[in-house]
């Protein structure tokens, strides 16, 4: 795994780049060396299944990246919401489903069905934040806990249509004319890499700006013209429809979904993933939570019991590590306020 | 209606324990603003604990005394709990919030790894007895579990109105930077708030164990009840946390009987998104603002 680019400041760095343009030289000059970095490590990552022959290691990491952009919908959330979601592996699942459901009854791949789920995640992330869009983030933490712990009781219900505890497979090639193992490999490379080009791109955005003025102060906003209820909503959405993206290509590169990899576990792996990588939305950081989400539990394969225990350990300590850290310091890993 | 009637006291014994979870939930939330998501895990290793102590994993001692070595180690496992979190308190609500998520996890991982993952178990030590009270059943069990909430809520209620910590304690809710101004102990607060919220953990989910199983995880999903009981009660009210817990108990009971049972955590969900657009502040609606 030593050929996995993870250069550590570049990663969260990366989502705090419109800073003042101060000592401009030093920074230009550290940026260009930033940009070299990924642009290498992203050629290392796709050239990697041509070296290593697409084995058991190029499946992996397409997991690994499918993942990854499930993190960085949590990430988002916690970014510009301020919020913690212990519910999000049912936008994931809602994303995996809607894949493998597409497939099912209309025949028709991933490329298809993909914006559909990106559509059927934000819809239901607007649905279960609108009860509580005036209220305080822990009503919407309890209720995505609910959630999590409702989704298996549903999707073992509905049999018919979700295939109950043996769950669905996907079959169809996305991209024909690839071996089946590339297209698993590189499909959700792409989509890792769009996602975090498209949140770098949002960060400009207004609707970026209203969330941020949120967070900073509801008065201030508020008097802005920008609505806390509003804000709340489109975040929610937003999140949701960048898990089931990453839902969408985990199906598609694991080929197959169920609801034993949908439980309240996943989502709160899910959450400490975002935390490892320190609610970094770039395609390096988020891919260190990615990496250790999916290689974790594969090397302690025999030792079962003690992975939720190494996961809350990691997650205490990266928590109270970067709380010990200079305020400064901290800062620019957290990469601003953002 | 006998139907009725007999499943109403049964909702009102259950969520009577949910009451106890919430109020633990909402004590450490009003004292600290965090939001406990460690409670159920850690009450599930005391119901371990006693089961170890009183099956022969660790000794064979009887009940009582495994009862008072768990409540020991119980109070020092939630004030560890705390200082592991402590750093993180004051500086930001979100951060502790995960860190206690970070707390469960671990707590999740040594239940699974000193009791395994199989079901077990606990009986409580209580005579055989029942009456019928025209159309109503009523065993021990209720009656202990009625008894042991009335009790534990009867003593919180004087712990908190009429004594010096209990003082402290509201203060402390009320204004943290106020009553840092007036000297008191603010980190004091928070671990009498934490060790009593583990106390009441204990005996719900002693209590609750027979009537399910014990696994590593049951105890941690029957606290989903009693995060719906908090919420209904408006989160950061106690009288309120009594309240929804007992409609949570009895709201459950109606719906899996009469509905179907196979999805029990469904209604939790749909009841909590229900009351937050009905009473988003609470059935009771003590709640001060919304924290931004």
């Amino acid at each position: 795994m030593s050929s996995l680019p993870i250069p550590p400041h570049a990663a969260s760095a990366a989502s705090a780049d419109p800073q003042a343009p101060q000592a401009a030289s030093l920074a230009e000059g550290r940026q260009r060396l930033r940009r070299l970095a990924s642009v290498l490590g992203l050629l290392v990552l796709v050239l990697l299944p041509l070296i290593s022959g697409g084995g058991y290691w190029t499946f992996t990491l397409g997991v690994c990246f499918a993942n990854a952009i499930a993190i960085i919908s949590v990430s988002f959330l916690v970014r510009y919401g301020g919020e913690v979601s212990i519910g999000h592996g049912v936008f994931v699942a809602a994303g995996a489903y809607t894949v493998a459901i597409v497939e099912k009854y209309l025949g028709l791949s991933l490329l298809a069905s993909l914006p559909l789920a990106a559509l059927v995640g934000g819809l239901l992330g607007m649905v279960f934040a609108f009860p509580s869009r005036h209220l305080s983030g822990i009503y919407l933490a309890v209720a995505t806990m609910a959630l999590a712990l409702a989704l298996p009781e549903l999707l073992l219900h509905f049999s018919a249509v979700s295939g109950g505890y043996e769950g669905l497979y996907v079959k169809l090639d996305a991209l024909p004319g690839m071996a089946k193992n590339l297209q698993r490999y590189y499909l959700p490379l792409v989509g890792l890499v769009v996602v975090a080009l498209l949140l770098r791109q949002f960060r400009r955005s207004r609707q970026a700006m209203a969330l941020l003025l949120i967070r900073t102060s509801a008065h201030a906003a508020e008097s802005f013209g920008v609505r806390r209820s509003w804000a709340r909503l489109s975040c929610m959405a937003l999140s949701a429809a960048i898990a089931a993206i990453g839902g969408a290509l985990l199906a598609f590169s694991s080929s197959t979904v169920s609801p034993n990899s949908f439980t309240l576990w996943t989502s709160i792996f899910l959450l400490v993933g975002s935390v490892v990588s320190l609610h970094s939305m770039s395609v390096a950081g988020s891919l260190v939570g990615g990496v250790f989400l999916t290689l974790m539990p594969l090397l302690l394969a025999g030792a079962g019991d003690w992975i939720p225990i190494l996961y809350g350990t990691a997650l205490l300590a990266v928590v109270l590590g970067v709380n010990a850290l200079p305020a400064k310091l901290r800062a620019r890993l957290e990469g601003g306020h953002a | 209606m006998s139907d009725l009637l007999g499943l109403v006291w049964a909702g009102i014994v259950s969520g009577s324990l949910y009451a106890m979870g919430a109020i633990g939930i909402v004590l450490i939330y009003k004292s600290s603003n965090v939001v406990n998501f460690a409670h159920g895990n850690l009450a599930g290793l005391a119901a371990f604990l006693v089961f170890g102590f009183t099956a022969g994993t660790f000794a064979s001692i009887p009940w009582v005394a495994a009862v008072l070595v768990t409540l020991v180690i119980m109070v020092a496992a939630m004030a560890l709990s705390y200082f592991l979190i402590a750093p993180l308190v004051f500086k930001s609500d979100l951060t502790s919030t995960i860190a206690t998520l970070g707390v469960g996890l671990v707590v999740q991982g040594i239940t699974q790894l000193m009791f395994g993952s199989n079901v077990v178990s606990l009986d409580l030590p209580l005579p055989k007895w029942r009456a019928q009270l025209g159309p109503l059943q009523i065993t021990s069990y209720d009656l202990a579990v009625l008894g042991v909430t009335a009790l534990a809520v009867g003593l919180l209620y004087l712990l908190i109105e009429r004594t010096r910590i209990g003082i402290a304690f509201r203060a402390v809710s009320q204004n943290p930077f106020a009553s840092r101004v007036c000297g008191l102990n603010l980190r004091g607060v928070h671990v009498f708030s934490w060790v009593v919220a583990g106390l009441l953990g204990v005996a719900a989910s002693l209590l609750i164990v027979p009537t399910t199983f014990l696994s590593s995880t049951s105890v941690a999903s029957f606290m989903l009840q009693a995060f719906a009981a908090a919420v209904v009660g408006g989160f950061s009210s106690l009288p309120g946390a009594v309240v929804g817990g007992i409609f949570i108990g009895v709201l459950m009971n109606l719906l899996s009987f009469y509905v179907s049972a196979e999805f029990n955590n469904t209604y939790v969900l749909v009841t909590i998104l229900l009351v937050l657009n009905a009473f988003p502040k609470g059935v009771l609606s003590i709640r001060g603002g919304a924290r931004v």
